[in-house]
């Protein structure tokens, strides 16, 4: 969970980070401020998944066309205004990566692409992964993503070339002690509660599911005088056969959790069979004297019967025993 | 000629108005994670379940403070955190313009107070924590060990051993003078 590298820093390989001359920063600046030209890309892969490169070429597609900015992508860094650099930097790739920025014109925008060009992403913890572009180069701007679909790259590229600005901001909030997270559903029961969020899930999926559930409960909470009706017409109100067959299970839960009257008689009926079956055994057994008199109390007592059910089940006895 | 005109009208225009426009996302497209602060209860779920680890909790054990924190740079967007979080303080939503200058705006800290063990005083767990689970354990339900453990909530582990120890001996001492 947490992920604390305990190693010294002197027995850790340093970087040797690119820097920049003060001249080729006022220029870069100068660049950033007003680009009144087209601007060629170089696009190099420092160990990745490819996911970033599919995603760099949909988003020259006509569908999201960024050649519409004058971006054009090119085989060669030696014609680059950007160099986007993709995939976290792995061992083998660190020196080809520095050619490349060595053979861009300066001076050069760096755009560091995807998860892992940002922060190595998933494999920032590898072996062989120095983890982001930044490491290496002075870099211009990070978009983040896995990989960043076509539209965040437009918007990554429009910031980059000033033509929007940033969105996300650092965050450090701290909060009060005494403040109480709220329950959801409260008047629902527990266990009914966490017994259709667990059936949705395992129905439909963790994601959905737990949507799926979510509805479900608001509609009991909603019809809190007649929930089976409410439910009944959520059912129906489904287009969707899925969602449908799922709540209509989660109907079927909620009915066995929660007993209805015919049920309630049809399990003191079973309940009564027993115990009549038990008296009958223990009368038996006190007959033939292997039990002292009263423990059919205490066995009534255990089996925890209501009092209005106890004269019945005498009744009962008595009469079975009367035949 | 004419024809190809024609065609060009037929089809339209196949390039989406994006950056000068919204675009459509579609539904279930997983965006920026958005972290609800006051659902949250700190109980670090989320940042087991993180696959690269872009979601970290840190505890502070002098300051008795618990910190969670993201950095969307590490993000891979899977949405394993949504599906985990027990009070559904973290929901990915469909902001997707995540794009920085500085590496420093991609991250994001929350901090959350520790709770004290009512024994020794130290802290074990996050306040919120401990509080929800007490109000869940009290809801409604007359189930005596339920009863037990709600009251009890606020020991810590350690403290809670020792106290079963202490009774184990107890137990042994009783056994002893009946035998």
């Amino acid at each position: 969970m947490i992920i604390d590298h305990k190693v010294p820093e002197r027995l850790q390989f340093q970087l040797d980070q690119k820097t920049l001359d003060e001249s080729v920063t006022k220029a870069k600046l100068a660049l950033l401020n007003d680009i009144k030209r087209s601007v060629y890309l170089y696009r190099c892969d420092l160990g990745g998944c490819n996911g970033c490169e599919i995603e760099i070429f949909a988003s020259i597609t006509p569908v999201f066309d960024v050649e519409r900015f004058g971006i054009k992508n090119t085989p060669s860094p030696r014609h680059a205004d950007i160099m986007v650099y993709t995939g976290a930097v792995t061992r083998a790739m660190r020196m080809p990566g520095i050619r490349a920025y060595e053979g861009a014109p300066d001076p050069k925008l760096i755009v560091a692409y995807g998860a892992c060009g940002c922060t190595g992403g998933i494999f920032h913890d590898n072996y062989c992964v120095w983890g982001g572009a930044d490491k290496l180069f002075p870099v211009d701007v990070y978009i983040p993503g896995c990989p960043p679909s076509p539209a965040q790259t437009i918007y990554g590229f429009a910031m980059a070339l000033g033509l929007l600005g940033q969105k996300l901001h650092h965050t450090d909030i701290v909060e009060e002690p005494g403040v109480q997270a709220p329950l959801a559903y409260e008047d629902i029961p527990y266990k009914v509660r966490v017994t259709l969020e667990r059936d949705a899930r395992l129905y439909s999926g963790y994601c959905y599911g737990a949507d799926l559930s979510d509805e479900f409960m608001k509609t009991i909470e909603a019809g809190s005088t007649n929930v089976m009706a409410s439910v009944n017409e959520l059912i129906a109100r489904q287009q969707d056969p899925r969602k449908a067959e799922v709540f209509s299970k989660l109907r079927d839960d909620l009915v066995k959790m929660t007993v209805s009257s015919e049920q309630e008689a049809k399990d003191l009926k079973n309940a009564l069979e027993l115990i009549v079956a038990s008296n009958r055994n223990v009368a038996a057994a006190q007959a033939a004297g292997e039990l002292p008199n009263g423990s059919s109390e205490k066995l009534a007592a255990t089996l925890q019967i209501p009092d209005e059910l106890k004269a019945g089940i005498a009744g009962q006895a008595v009469e079975s025993e009367g035949k | 000629m004419l024809k190809t005109i024609k065609e060009i009208f037929r089809t339209g225009d196949a390039t989406v108005k994006y950056p000068f426009a919204p675009i459509e996302r579609p539904p279930y497209a997983r965006g920026k994670p958005e972290h609800d602060v006051a659902a949250c209860i700190a109980c670090a779920a989320c940042a087991v379940a993180c696959p690269p680890n872009a979601i970290q909790m840190k505890v502070d054990p002098k300051g008795g403070t618990i910190t969670w924190s993201i950095n969307y740079g590490r993000c891979v967007f899977c949405g394993r955190c949504e599906e985990v979080c027990p009070t559904k303080a973290i929901k990915l939503s469909e902001e997707f313009e995540l794009a920085v200058m500085d590496k420093n705006d991609l991250e994001e800290t929350c901090t959350y107070p520790l709770q004290r063990c009512s024994e020794c005083g130290t802290y074990f767990a996050s306040a919120k924590e401990v509080d929800y689970a007490v109000r869940i354990l009290r809801q409604g339900e007359d189930d005596d060990e339920k009863q037990r453990a709600a009251a009890s909530a606020t020991i810590c582990p350690k403290c809670k051993q020792k106290a079963d120890a202490y009774r184990a001996k107890r137990r042994s001492a009783l056994m002893g003078v009946q035998q």
